[in-house]
């Protein structure tokens, strides 16, 4: 995006405050060192103080959850991981793939597009994305994932429905009322990709950028 | 056994101190894997030399002890 247009279209409105999730921990971070480094070096600390030093890291973890929480949303975060790079990269290209097509015509908003998707719809959707998300980083420590990497059981198509469903254009396509496909959508017996539309990411993006084995 | 419970916490805190300054997937991992089990580590390491120490005796009890 040129800078030279204008602030509006630099980012998002949130992005534009203090960055509170961020400096709060640091706020709070910042004396916790110190107890602990008085400790440290002292080698006791005092009821009082102990307190203080057992308190502060505790709120300095609670912020940092909810800033992993909020910022492993970004799709800086998804593309920070060695797999997941080249998806990244595939969806800000014009490869004709959906997450493209999606990314590119601002569709999903830029800076979540992989967790507006991925997450499934609704409150149990985000929880489900965390869940996973914590078995993506244990599977990256471990280092067990194969290529070309998959999605563990069939798409929540909910995430497409969400935003196409009440849409006159989507529900005026032929295809889109027929009794059957309705069956086999809703059954997740068939996907949106596939079929009808092209495939969300192209298979040289999920074999790690090396071309599909 | 306090030293050892600071400078786990301090590992919290430097894990954690990272995660804010570059939030991404190693960052993430360095949170989640080294700085929360350092920290409930040091929680646990100062608590027991607390206990040890007799902070979670009631008074009771320490007169007890000290009449025997």
């Amino acid at each position: 995006m040129n800078a030279a247009i204008g602030p509006l279209f630099a980012g998002p409105p949130g992005a534009h405050g203090i960055p509170w999730l961020h400096v709060l921990p640091i706020l709070v971070a910042v004396p916790a060192a110190a107890l602990l480094l008085w400790g440290l070096l002292r080698g006791r600390l005092a009821p009082t103080v102990g307190a203080l030093a057992v308190l502060l890291p505790i709120a300095v973890y609670a912020l940092c959850g909810l800033l992993v929480l909020e910022d492993s949303k970004n799709v800086s975060f998804c593309g920070s991981c060695h797999v997941m790079t080249p998806i990244v990269a595939s969806i800000q290209a014009d490869n004709g793939s959906l997450a493209a097509i999606h990314y590119g015509r601002g569709l999903v908003p830029h800076e979540q597009a992989c967790y507006v998707c991925h997450s499934g719809y609704g409150i149990w959707g985000t929880v489900g994305a965390k869940m996973d998300g914590v078995m993506h980083m244990l599977r990256t420590v471990a280092g067990r994932y194969e290529f070309p990497i998959k999605l563990r059981g069939p798409f929540d198509i909910d995430s497409c429905l969400g935003c196409h469903a009440y849409a006159p254009s989507f529900r005026a396509v032929e295809a889109h009322q027929s009794p059957d496909i309705q069956k086999a959508l809703i059954a997740r017996e068939m996907s949106c990709t596939g079929a009808c539309h092209p495939a969300a990411h192209p298979d040289a993006a999920l074999t790690g950028g090396k071309g599909a084995s | 056994m306090i030293r050892l419970a600071c400078a786990l916490g301090l590992v919290a805190i430097v894990m954690a101190v990272i995660l804010v300054l570059r939030t991404d997937g190693a960052s993430a991992i360095g949170f989640s894997f080294i700085g929360a089990p350092a920290l409930g580590l040091a929680l646990v390491i100062y608590g027991v030399s607390r206990w040890r120490a007799g902070a979670f005796r009631s008074n009771a009890t320490r007169t007890r002890e000290a009449g025997s």
